[in-house]
C-alpha cells in the first residue's frame, strides 16, 4: 500500500473530524481523494503539520488528526516533546512512514535506515504510540479516536510512491476561512 | 514585576488567551504571571519554529495567540512566518525579548541585534520597540491592529527596560 491507497482507506475517518495535512503530495492526494472543508491543507511549512494539529486541539474541543510524514516529523522533532508532555486526548498524530521524501523525488529518510520514529516518540513522552502497517492504520485511527482520555500517535509504514497529481487550485485564504467555517471561528461566510 | 504586569495586562486587555515561549531571562517575569493564569493557555515549546506552528493551529481555533521568545526566535522562524503566519493570514503576536540592545551583558547577542529589525521589515511585520514603560501603553491599540490586518506582528522589549523588572 501507499500513500494514495492509505489515504482512501482513511476517507470515512478523515471527513468526520478536523485534519491538518501536510504539505505537498499528502494534501494533493487528499484533495484529489475527497476534498472537505474540515481539511486544514498545508501550502507551505514543512514540518508544521503536527505543531498546527497541536495547537488546534489545545484550542477547541473536536478531534484533530495531523497526517504528517517522516520527513516532516524528521524535520521537527521536537514536536513530539511537546506532544508527549502536552497533547489533549482529542488530538492524534498520524505519521506516514513511506521511509521517503515522496514530494521532491522519493529520497531515502532515516526512517528508511536506523531511526525509529515509534522509539523517538515514546522517549519523547509519548505514552500511546501505535506503529503498524498501512492496512491495519483505519482500524488504528478509529481506535485512537474512540478512546477519549489519551492523545496517539501512530506510525503508519507503508511502501513510498506517489501518483500523477496536480497541486491544489484553493487559495490559503479560502482554505483558512471555510476551516474557521466548519469549526465555527468565523460567522460571515 | 511592574513592567512584566502590565506587557501582559495590555496583551490580555486586547484578548490574547493563548501563550507560548522559547524561555528569556528577561521574560521570566512574565513566563512566571501566566504558570499560574487560569484564564489562558499558557506552554513552554522547545523551539520556536515549532511555536510559530501551535499558534497557527490555536488561531484556526479561535484564540488570539503570542509566542514569547529571544529575538534570536525569529532567525529560527523565517519560512514558518512567510510560509504559513503570512500565507494564510493569521493573527499572532512575538513578544520578543531584545537581547543585545544597549544594557546586554553578553556581546554575543549583538549579532542578532544587529540584523532583528532589517529582518522584521523584509519580512514586513508591523514592529512596536518598547523601551519605556509609556510604549507598553500602545500594546492594546498595536495588537489589535495585528487582528485587524490579519498579520503577525512584533513587540521588541529592550534589554534596559526588562533588566530591572525583578
Amino acid at each position: 500500500m501507499n500513500r494514495f491507497g492509505l489515504l482512501n482507506n482513511l476517507q470515512n475517518i478523515l471527513n468526520d473530524n478536523l485534519v491538518i495535512c501536510n504539505i505537498g503530495l499528502p494534501s494533493q492526494e487528499l484533495y484529489k481523494i475527497n476534498d472537505q472543508p474540515n481539511f486544514f491543507y498545508m501550502l507551505g511549512s514543512m514540518g508544521l503539520s503536527s505543531s498546527i494539529g497541536l495547537g488546534l486541539s489545545l484550542s477547541q474541543t473536536k478531534q484533530v488528526i495531523s497526517i504528517d510524514g517522516d520527513g516532516s516529523v524528521l524535520m521537527n522533532m521536537n514536536t513530539l516533546a511537546t506532544i508527549g508532555n502536552r497533547a489533549p486526548s482529542n488530538y492524534t498524530l498520524l505519521i506516514i512512514d513511506n521511509g521517503s521524501y515522496g514530494s521532491t523525488g522519493d529520497q531515502r529518510t532515516f526512517t528508511d535506515e536506523k531511526t525509529s520514529l515509534k522509539d523517538v516518540a515514546i522517549g519523547a513522552g509519548c505514552k500511546k504510540v501505535i506503529e503498524c502497517s498501512g492496512e491495519e492504520t483505519a482500524n488504528e485511527l478509529s481506535k485512537a479516536i474512540d478512546d477519549k482520555n489519551n492523545s496517539y500517535v501512530i506510525i503508519s509504514k507503508i511502501n513510498s510512491g506517489n501518483v500523477k497529481i496536480d497541486p491544489i487550485p484553493l487559495n490559503p485564504i479560502t482554505i483558512r476561512d471555510r476551516f474557521r467555517k466548519f469549526i465555527g471561528s468565523v460567522n460571515y461566510l | 514585576m511592574k513592567i512584566s504586569k502590565k506587557i501582559i495586562d495590555n496583551l490580555k486587555k486586547s484578548g490574547v488567551d493563548f501563550y507560548v515561549s522559547v524561555p528569556c531571562k528577561l521574560l521570566a517575569n512574565m513566563i512566571d504571571i501566566l504558570e499560574k493564569d487560569k484564564d489562558i493557555y499558557y506552554s513552554a515549546v522547545p523551539r520556536e519554529e515549532e511555536g510559530m506552528g501551535i499558534c497557527a493551529g490555536a488561531y484556526l481555533g479561535d484564540k488570539f495567540p503570542c509566542i514569547m521568545m529571544q529575538n534570536t526566535g525569529i532567525g529560527n522562524s523565517v519560512n514558518a512566518i512567510v510560509s504559513l503566519l503570512q500565507l494564510y493570514q493569521m493573527p499572532v503576536i512575538f513578544l520578543i525579548s531584545y537581547r543585545g540592545t544597549p544594557g546586554e551583558p553578553v556581546g554575543a547577542q549583538g549579532g542578532m541585534a544587529k540584523v532583528t529589525e532589517d529582518i522584521l521589515q523584509t519580512l514586513r511585520i508591523p514592529m512596536l520597540h518598547c523601551s519605556s514603560v509609556k510604549d507598553i501603553d500602545k500594546i492594546p491599540t498595536f495588537s489589535n491592529h495585528a487582528k485587524v490586518v490579519e498579520s503577525p506582528v512584533a513587540i521588541l522589549c529592550d534589554f534596559n527596560l526588562m533588566k530591572d523588572d525583578r
